[in-house]
């Protein structure tokens, strides 16, 4: 289905996630569902088949959508929507407290107040780059020949008879 | 707002694009970095790696600009208010650096 938050294809593996939050009592799409399903038992085999199929898309459409205008407002208290919103906001403050990866950004600290001018000044001077690379290059060649001279052992005897 | 940001890196002479970003988001971009998300990350990246350098004893970063220098075109970025400004730069006719 090429819905937003469509999951066919990991629906197995994260029910746990995908599944509402809060059920309502008597979903609406349900109810033509189950009166469809009677009607067509004594049909011929394939076109039950296909009844089936359909049925069977109807019903997974039907998980996926949430009927707002459908939700049973009728019976709601002022203290019944701060219970399923502090519910929610339990629900949603555990969900994040298991996004480590996700990090705010450290600000960002403003190196000028005309980024333009910036941009568009002079480039590096080549004998800057030139001298740059040339540093570099020194500083790797003395590093890769840095290594230990052994000259003693490294293990000593403390005077063991 | 987009407009009177990018209408100053539209008019530096041989800019090949630009890219504006805003909290790893790309608020504006243009020719050869159009919609360039890639570089956009890096450049992201490489900017919060410098900005942590500390040469001096000082609360704000020793430079104004960071120039990523290639042989035929450099990387050019600067950081006001928030937001990370890229502009791609032609090399104007001299060799690249030897290393």
């Amino acid at each position: 289905m090429g819905c937003c938050y469509s999951s066919e294809n990991e629906a197995s593996d994260q029910e746990e996630e995908t599944k509402r939050l809060l059920e309502p009592a008597a979903s609406p799409p349900n109810k033509p569902l189950n009166g469809a399903e009677h009607s067509y038992h004594n049909l011929p085999s394939a076109r039950t088949d296909e009844q089936a199929m359909l049925s069977s898309i109807l019903a997974k459409t039907a998980i996926n959508i949430i009927d707002v205008s459908a939700a049973d407002s009728q019976g709601m208290e002022q203290h019944e929507y701060m219970d399923r919103a502090r519910q929610y906001s339990t629900r949603l403050a555990m969900l994040s407290n298991n996004l480590t990866h996700w990090k705010k950004l450290p600000p960002l600290p403003s190196l000028t107040s005309q980024p333009h001018q910036v941009l568009a000044s002079e480039p590096v001077p080549f004998a800057d780059l030139q001298q740059v690379s040339r540093i570099a290059a020194y500083a790797f060649s003395a590093l890769s020949q840095i290594h230990v001279d052994a000259k003693e052992e490294l293990v000593v005897q403390f005077g063991i008879p | 707002m987009t407009t009177a940001l990018t209408q100053g890196l539209e008019r530096i002479p041989e800019q090949l694009g630009y890219l504006v970003l805003c909290d790893g988001a790309v608020l504006a971009s243009s020719g050869e970095l159009e919609n360039d998300e890639v570089a956009a990350a890096v450049v992201a990246e490489l900017v919060g790696t410098a900005c942590g350098l500390r040469l001096q004893r000082s609360h704000d970063p020793p430079f104004k600009r960071l120039s990523v220098v290639f042989g035929e075109h450099s990387f050019l970025v600067t950081v006001s208010g928030q937001k990370i400004f890229v502009l791609k730069r032609q090399n104007h006719g001299r060799d690249p650096v030897p290393v």
